[in-house]
């Protein structure tokens, strides 16, 4: 008792440091939620682009080109190749087409013309190649039935015609999203605060001198480490708590749905390893300065490999692989697929299971090292 | 009396360098040790190893009469330390550091409060109980370390030179101290290169040099390991070469030494060395400032045994 009566004593004669390092990471995890832009809501964009035309403006061509000016913004440039060129380049438009001599009529006769197209391979000069291939192969549909001027408008109403598309899923995505953005960058919060504050305050338990006198005193060395890994719980479990109410204040009644909750014990899940990584930590250094680095480097670090500030799709493959090794993956990778989970049932849920085992496993493998870790110290002495 | 300590044939090396090497020893209860010796030679990691801090090639240590292992709670709950270095809480007031240490030998409240008074009244610092450490002088620090070391009422405790830089008003404390934890039943091994502290002090002396004992016993039988049985010192500004020869024929002189103005002449006997001292300063017209004569201390006894210093 007298152990963990001081650790509160410690904790509580730091506490200025340990409010404010906490107030802060929580505002930075509120804060994230405001740049997280989930609109579900769709609009047709126009792409910029040049026609080069070679053939008579008429017949097929003359369709074509009207669909291709009516569907993307054409831009008109001096009919010469640098000209041409020179937009490509400086990005003025996203897709210059060609379309050669007789085009019109050696597709309406089937002979399958080709018509040049340079792009810029944006995402909008992928849309200009549907669009493209979209006309062309209803028109060529139309023109094999029947080749005959009658089909121009049979293609015009085809290619106009809207596809109507449904959400059939009843979650509500963008709740859920901001959810998942929110616990995603408690990877953050909770690692630094956990490894910050345990390091600063078992730096006084840990330092050489008190230590001696620990060990030669009648506690056991293994009951007093029990005693200091229940009182790092306990302020894990008050940071995570606060981080938890605030979830509910800044995302809503949502946090209370399977989702919710379900994010909520991974995320307490993912303290208890926080804790005991932080207990690792704490008793490899020696030097109180070196706190502020190692919380960087190990929750920043993390934070950015395992996708809590980058979605992990965007990362290098070997930095995905890399991610794989460290507690925080499965952590991210849990929040992502509970926020995303409409049937529970085994085959969805097994995955998040897996998910957690290896949250444990690690929890539990920072536990040994660090008992690993004292034993070997003593016995080296 | 019983025996609190037993070691036997200690030997510790770091690196093939022995540090301690073949030192047996007991130590009776009630009784003070003083462990002797300069820097480096072995009386920390004596207590060390004693203490099971650290591992040790040869040897067998008995603490009240049972083998000492690092996980002997029921030896370790009757011992105290108290360290050269000040160990406490940075964090926590004098009272508040007292009682974390006290709490991890003594659970019941009531009594660790009145024990924690009682070490708080034995070192003087009652005025300081609600002071952080930061807020101490050197002086009150150490007075605080020991007041963490002792608190529990040990039967056994260890003082690794806690007078080191003190000032004399909490020196002069800490030595009282010391003394009222010996008439409360106490043990004690006490470490120092003080040697006047170790004369107030300690009932048995043991000298280390290099990792070996190279003497023991009770002050006066140390004393007696020295041919010295005087010494006279005399501040003398200027004295040639010549005089300082003429002395060394005096009869039962010793030895001459002549350096910064202090002439210090050492006697095999001690009658009326002074005098005959004093009538050849007086008839040879050399003036001189301070003359005293004194018994020989453990610092000679020391110089004797190994030719240098205890403070070398």
């Amino acid at each position: 008792m007298t152990i963990f009566k001081t650790f509160l004593k410690v904790l509580n004669k730091n506490k200025g440091i340990v409010i404010l390092y906490s107030a802060i990471l929580i505002f930075f995890a509120a804060f994230s939620l405001q740049n997280n832009d989930n609109s579900m809501q769709f609009e047709k964009e126009k792409p910029s682009i040049a026609i080069r035309n070679r053939d008579q403006e008429e017949g097929f061509t003359k369709e074509f080109i009207t669909y291709l000016k009516e569907n993307s913004e054409v831009i008109e440039l001096e009919d010469k190749e640098e000209a041409y060129l020179d937009a490509l380049f400086y990005r003025n438009v996203n897709t210059i087409i060609t379309i050669p001599e007789q085009f019109g009529e050696n597709f309406v006769a089937q002979n399958n013309p080709e018509i040049e197209v340079k792009g810029t391979n944006s995402y909008e000069s992928e849309l200009t190649n549907l669009m493209i291939e979209r006309y062309l192969k209803v028109a060529k549909i139309y023109f094999t039935i029947s080749p005959s001027e009658e089909n121009f408008q049979k293609i015009k109403e085809t290619v106009e015609e809207e596809i109507k598309l449904e959400m059939t899923s009843k979650l509500n995505t963008n709740e859920l999203k901001k959810m998942a953005t929110y616990y995603n960058f408690a990877n953050y919060s909770i690692l630094a605060g956990c490894v910050y504050v345990i390091c600063l305050i078992l730096s006084s338990f840990k330092n050489e001198k008190i230590k001696k006198r620990t060990i030669i005193s009648s506690v056991n060395e293994i009951k007093y480490n029990r005693i200091l890994l229940m009182g790092n719980f306990l302020f894990a479990i008050v940071l995570w708590l606060f981080y938890c109410l605030i979830s509910i204040v800044l995302i809503g009644n949502i946090m209370f749905t399977k989702q919710g909750i379900g994010c909520i014990l991974n995320s307490l899940l993912f303290t208890l390893c926080a804790v005991t990584l932080s207990f690792l930590i704490s008793n490899l250094i020696q030097n109180k300065n070196a706190i502020n680095g190692i919380v960087n480097v190990i929750a920043l670090g993390s934070s950015f490999l395992c996708g809590a500030f980058v979605p992990t799709e965007l990362l290098p493959e070997m930095v995905q692989k890399v991610a794989h090794l460290l507690p925080s993956y499965y952590f991210i990778n849990n929040n992502e697929k509970i926020t995303s989970l409409e049937n529970w049932n085994w085959e969805h849920l097994s995955p998040i299971l897996l998910n957690t085992i290896i949250l444990l496993f690690f929890s539990c493998l920072f536990v040994i090292i660090t008992n690993y870790l004292t034993k070997k110290r003593r016995k080296q002495t | 009396m019983n025996k609190v300590i037993e070691v036997e044939h200690l030997t510790k090396e770091y690196k093939k360098q022995k540090a301690v090497n073949n030192l047996s020893f007991t130590v009776q209860e009630g009784e003070i040790l003083g462990l002797l010796g300069p820097n480096g030679s072995g009386k920390s990691t004596t207590i060390n190893c004693i203490l099971s801090l650290l591992k040790f090639q040869k040897g067998k240590i008995k603490i009240f009469g049972k083998e000492m292992t690092p996980s002997a709670y029921d030896i370790k709950k009757d011992i105290g330390v108290v360290f050269q270095e000040v160990a406490v809480f940075e964090e926590l007031t004098v009272y508040e550091n007292i009682d974390y240490f006290c709490g991890l030998y003594i659970k019941d409240r009531k009594k660790r409060e009145q024990f924690i008074l009682e070490a708080i009244d034995l070192v003087g610092l009652e005025h300081y109980q609600k002071f952080y450490p930061k807020q101490l002088s050197g002086g009150l620090l150490r007075r605080l370390n020991i007041a963490c070391g002792i608190a529990h009422k040990p039967k056994l405790i260890f003082f690794d030179e806690p007078t080191v830089a003190v000032d004399p008003q909490s020196r002069n404390n800490i030595l009282s101290g010391i003394e009222t934890l010996r008439k409360n039943g106490a043990t004690i091994i006490y470490t120092t290169h003080y040697m006047e502290e170790v004369e107030i002090l300690c009932d048995r002396v043991m000298i280390l040099d290099k990792g070996e004992m190279i003497a023991s016993g009770t002050i006066a039988e140390l004393k007696k390991l020295t041919n010295i049985e005087e010494k006279v010192t005399v501040e003398i500004a200027n004295l040639k070469e010549k005089e300082q020869k003429k002395l060394k024929e005096f009869p039962n002189v010793m030895d001459v030494t002549y350096q910064n103005g202090l002439l210090i002449i050492s006697y095999k006997k001690g009658q009326n060395n002074l005098l005959t001292l004093m009538d050849y300063l007086k008839e040879n017209q050399i003036n001189y400032q301070k003359i005293y004569s004194e018994r020989p201390t453990l610092n000679d006894v020391f110089l004797e045994l190994t030719g240098k210093e205890l403070r070398d």
